[in-house]
């Protein structure tokens, strides 16, 4: 049984010994660890003596080597005494197992400023790379299956459907529903101090249908969805069933992102109508709340605020943030690589680029449609 | 020392329930000192239960579980992580952290329970990994980047980090090719021998018991039903310990004996 008295040890010079003492094991060696790194020894001829021992371990054999190899390395003379064959064993075995060390044992020194540079701007650039190589080649295989109908896994796209279009109307419609009270409280407050109350109508509807319904389903889709894709398919990267998949000849992306790319295209626009139909709701209840602007009136006034080109510029939008938000989550699942940390980065990788990308796409679609004049 | 000292691990009286199904009642075991014991016993026996209870993770129904000689009331967390830092463990999947290369998994106990400097415990992780019988190349490399028999020793390593009294192998050699179970086996021999570990292992492989065990313990009818040398233990009449020991496959290593030098 090994007792937990510290590792310690005592030069004694006038017989050039170096008496080592106590238990020199894993949990009681670090008084001695720092004790060793200040001792100063003039003999070049000296005896270590371990008849005091209580106890020793490989780790405190392994001191006892780098103690023993220093002093050697120092051109002295070493004995080691007083140690039972044991333990005299175990320091064999520790100094020939030392000896297996190579050169390029040595840990890998922390990159430089240029080599992390370098690095970062080679991964940006592969990124970029894969990233266009999968979207190109989600789009061969959707060609590839248009025109192949047949082999298409029409039970996941309903799954899709269900898990991430229908199953996603509850917190959707509750985020769309205050989204248009907050539109219709900030905006009446403005309203009321010029008499135009009539005026929350217009503007409820035309940021709800062109710009916030839309945006709102895609980042809660995102947020939903994208991170659930990503963590599906990683971890079936992890468990190796992509591969399975592969093996067995039923291509992943065939299988796995093509339902997803395409269940999300319809869930989305739908979703959208929906998000669209609350938020108004919400600006309708606020408005007769706050406003004295009744239903009936609210009603009756959103085909003078808005047109059809609203509400269908908005719906426009969402199959491209669709294809986006699917694209970046089955890519970055795909870009899981064997560990549990991994899987976890990836997630949320993905979900921060879909919404980056999806906010991007809509910049981009308000200057389309501004220099299209619609 | 009286007779219990000699025992690192014993269990008395060992009732296991899961909900209404009982699979251990009134068990008994000891662990002797210096000893490489196998826990033997059909799927489902509850060996991996019973090597839980001894490395404190689970509690037994009923019964008391003494480590070292100590009583440990499963509710002292503290007194049971001091007792389990004495024990080395090598799970059935390796279970090495994999966000974590090999040398750095290896480090992760010493740097939780030791105060020493970082490079000492890096000397000390790198001596354990050359141990175990890695590759001074394996050091930097993630656990998905290893091939199974790497992935058993880098587990061994990390087991051996705190220089255990008590090394607990969970099935060593499954999904193992038959060359790196034996090497696995003379490994875990030389390690015993070296050191002076006690171990307790739990395996279906009979190359493996001939050879490693000095002890076998059969799990059966919900209790220890036997234990004694392999060679005792082929030798009984117990319907279930003829079917293990003297089936096809016992009587297939049998025919070219282990002989243990």
């Amino acid at each position: 049984m090994p007792s937990d008295d510290p590792a310690s040890f005592e030069w004694i010079s006038d017989c050039d010994t170096l008496y080592v003492r106590g238990s020199w094991t894993t949990t009681a060696l670090s008084q001695a660890q720092r004790g060793l790194a200040g001792l100063l020894i003039a003999s070049s001829r000296l005896t270590v003596d371990g008849r005091d021992l209580t106890g020793l371990d490989t780790a405190g054999a392994l001191l006892l080597c780098r103690l023993l190899q220093g002093l050697r390395g120092e051109g002295k003379q070493v004995r080691v005494s007083g140690l039972d064959e044991r333990r005299a064993e175990l320091l064999r075995l520790v100094e020939a197992k030392l000896v297996d060390v190579i050169p390029d044992f040595a840990p890998v020194g922390k990159p430089g400023a240029l080599q992390r540079l370098g690095k970062a701007a080679w991964e940006t650039g592969a990124q970029t790379y894969a990233t266009l190589s999968f979207a190109g080649m989600t789009f061969a295989t959707l060609l590839g299956s248009l025109r192949n109908p047949v082999r298409f896994r029409w039970r996941n796209l309903l799954g899709v459907i269900e898990n991430d279009g229908v199953r996603a109307m509850p917190v959707l419609g509750m985020l769309s529903f205050l989204l248009g009270v907050v539109i219709a409280y900030q905006s009446g407050i403005q309203l009321r101090l010029y008499g135009g109350n009539l005026y929350v109508v217009d503007l409820v509807t035309i940021t709800v249908l062109r710009e916030l319904g839309p945006l709102m389903t895609a980042i809660v889709v995102a947020g939903r969805s994208g991170s659930a894709y990503t963590a599906q398919i990683g971890t079936m990267q992890v468990t190796e069933e992509v591969d399975a998949l592969r093996s067995i000849g039923v291509s992943p992306m065939e299988l796995l992102v093509l339902p997803k790319v395409l269940g999300l295209i319809l869930s989305l626009p739908l979703l959208t109508m929906f998000s669209n139909l609350l938020a108004v709701f919400g600006g309708m209840v606020m408005a007769a709340g706050m406003l004295d602007v009744s239903f009936e009136a609210f009603v009756r006034r959103i085909p003078e605020a808005a047109s059809i080109n609203s509400l269908l510029s908005g719906l426009g939008k969402a199959p491209v943030f669709a294809m986006v938000i699917a694209a970046v989550g089955c890519y970055q699942g795909f870009q899981v690589q064997g560990t549990a940390e991994s899987v976890g980065r990836r997630t949320t990788t993905s979900v921060v680029q879909a919404i980056v990308l999806v906010i991007v796409v809509d910049a981009a679609f308000s200057v389309a449609y501004s220099a299209l004049g619609i | 020392m009286s007779a219990a000292a000699d025992h690192l691990v014993e269990l008395a009286g060992i009732r296991t329930c899961f909900g209404r199904s009982c699979i251990h009642e009134d068990l008994d075991l000891a662990v002797r000192h210096g000893e490489i014991l196998a826990l033997v016993g059909a799927s489902g026996s509850g060996k991996s239960v019973l090597l839980r209870e001894m490395l404190l993770l689970q509690r037994p129904s009923a019964g008391t579980v003494r480590l070292f000689g100590e009583v440990v009331d499963g509710r002292d967390e503290p007194a049971a992580n001091r007792l389990r830092r004495r024990i080395g463990i090598m799970f059935q999947q390796g279970a090495l952290f994999s966000s974590l290369t090999v040398i750095e998994n290896i480090a992760v106990p010493l740097k939780e329970q030791t105060d020493l400097p970082a490079s000492t415990i890096d000397d000390i992780a790198r001596l354990k990994l050359l141990l175990s019988g890695l590759a001074s190349d394996a050091a930097n490399k993630y656990p998905s980047q290893l091939s199974g028999g790497m992935l058993k020793r880098a587990a061994l390593a990390r087991a051996l980090a705190m220089d255990p009294d008590l090394l607990v192998l969970d099935e060593p050699g499954t999904g193992l090719d038959p060359v790196g179970a034996d090497d696995l086996d003379e490994l875990i021999l030389d390690l015993h021998e070296s050191l002076g570990l006690t171990v307790v292992m739990t395996s279906h492989d009979l190359d493996t018991l001939w050879r490693v065990s000095d002890r076998i313990a059969f799990l059966g009818e919900k209790h220890i039903l036997a234990s004694g040398t392999i060679a005792e233990l082929s030798r009984a009449e117990h319907p279930q310990l003829r079917a293990f020991f003297q089936g096809p496959r016992g009587r297939a290593v049998r025919g070219g004996s282990w002989n243990r030098g």
